[in-house]
């Protein structure tokens, strides 16, 4: 198999059952490599963005526990270090899955675990220490578990400014640091809350299920919620609905899903998956669709030119959906009964990538020696 | 100084033996399952963090016997060993 050179565009799909690598020089044709660890679960992999070859793959095996693989040959070969993150003997927890991994923007590593906690590691993952205010953040305790468990599934840095960052916990809420991780506050407020016309205060637990940064204004975050679809820029005091055009869960008039992804060059857009309801996690109508904006929120358009229209009783997972960096944009969608739909007109059109995969946990993509 | 700690014969499954450089056994002196697990911890780096979780027990789904009586109720330090005892580290029957 030819080696992928500089300027291929890379494809992540971690499954329930190991990691596949696709590359393709032109987005037409691919090459598939894995799987890779083979039985076990990958929460979570990543192409280093700065290097654009370095693999960094989130490995749970149930029985054995959590570990960050890395590998800069696209799979030929991993190294991994001895232990994975832990919490200390004083807590009382253990980590027994890692749910996410981003890069961070001084060349060091962050993964979120389950139970919900945040580490970071400044040599590639052979080691890791814990961010301790948030994970001992007063009132933990307290913190409901989400239907995946406690977990830190959700970590947005801030382009250029490495003491910025926000991370998701389902279902502890939204936390922000400006302090490079020494102090946290909860950020919920203006999330509806599961009463009638309730709304929640900033410091309320809330079931974030992703977030992304604006790619020309990174002050504006876009949320996809347990109940309903938001932003929040900067400076603002609390989370504004944006969801004229949405399919809405009828339990709580309010569209629910997984993931939300930034477009990687153009202002104001994003991209989500709506399903028909927490209580029916599927497809509205078993009919395959993602929703588009460009215009920060005002208003989504749904995309299905090549989507199936029938039987697509599935659910998108938080990671299923990635975009590259490329112009047009390419849009990946994996799916819970193991198929990945690509785009590469922004999400205008799309066609099926790989099928019959395990149910894929997460997409990623990046491009050969970096954006 | 005379080693008095018993004589122990440790397996381990096959999942684990790429953690012990292809060892599919071990003998340690060891009085307890926590001693068993310590020493294989020093002599090979990431054998322990497989077995233990972050608070020194055995891991959820991984269990361990001790002549063939199921120890995973115990906490390791609890597990008193005798000379000649065998000692089996097992993955629990689950997943999907």
């Amino acid at each position: 198999m030819a080696r992928p050179r500089k300027g291929d565009t890379v494809v992540i799909a971690g499954t329930r059952k190991g990691l596949f690598v696709l590359t393709s020089k032109d987005r037409r044709t691919w090459q598939s490599r894995g799987p890779f660890f083979a039985g076990d679960t990958v929460r979570h992999a990543i192409l280093d963005p700065q290097d654009g070859k370095t693999i960094y793959a989130a490995v749970t095996s149930e029985h054995w526990g959590a570990v960050v693989a890395r590998s800069t040959d696209f799979g030929a070969t991993w190294k991994h270090g001895d232990e994975g993150p832990r919490f200390s003997k004083e807590s009382g927890l253990s980590v027994t899955r890692i749910w996410q991994m981003q890069a961070g923007v001084e060349g060091d590593l962050y993964v979120g675990t389950e139970p919900a906690g945040l580490f970071r590691s400044t040599d590639q993952g052979e080691t890791w220490s814990s961010v301790d205010a948030l994970n001992y953040f007063p009132g933990r305790d307290k913190w409901p578990a989400g239907g995946g468990g406690l977990c830190l599934h959700t970590i947005v840095p801030y382009p250029r400014e490495p003491k910025r960052m926000l991370i998701g916990i389902s279902s502890a809420g939204i936390f922000g640091t400006s302090d490079a991780g020494a102090s946290w506050r909860n950020m919920d407020a203006g999330i509806r809350d599961f009463t009638p016309g309730g709304t929640c205060k900033e410091t309320s637990t809330t079931c974030v299920h992703k977030m992304a940064r604006d790619p020309k204004n990174p002050a504006i975050v876009y949320q996809q919620n347990h109940i309903g679809v938001y932003r929040r820029a900067r400076g603002e005091d609390a989370w504004t609905r944006i969801e004229k055009g949405l399919p809405m869960n009828p339990a709580y008039d309010a569209p629910f899903g997984f993931p939300m992804i930034a477009h990687p060059h153009d202002g104001g857009t994003a991209y989500v998956a709506p399903l028909a309801g927490d209580g029916n996690r599927v497809m509205p109508g078993g009919k395959m669709a993602i929703y588009r904006t460009t215009n920060g929120g005002k208003s989504w358009a749904k995309l299905t030119k090549g989507l199936p229209q029938r039987d697509a009783w599935f659910t998108v997972l938080r990671d299923a959906m990635r975009a590259d960096t490329n112009d047009p944009a390419g849009i990946y969608t994996g799916t819970t009964t193991g198929q990945i739909y690509a785009s590469r007109d922004d999400g205008n059109s799309w066609k099926l990538l790989a099928d019959h995969l395990p149910q894929v946990q997460c997409v990623e993509t990046g491009v050969v020696g970096g954006a | 100084m005379v080693n008095e700690s018993p004589r122990i014969h440790v397996t381990l499954p096959s999942a684990l033996r790429e953690y012990a450089r292809g060892r599919d056994s071990v003998d340690v002196s060891a009085a307890t399952l926590a001693e068993v697990i310590g020493h294989l911890a020093a002599e090979f780096p990431g054998l322990g963090y497989r077995i233990l979780d972050d608070q020194g027990r055995l891991r959820r789904f991984v269990n361990a016997y001790v002549n063939d009586e199921p120890v995973s109720h115990l906490t390791p330090q609890e597990v008193r060993l005798r000379e000649g005892d065998s000692v089996h580290i097992l993955p629990s029957v689950a997943g999907g």
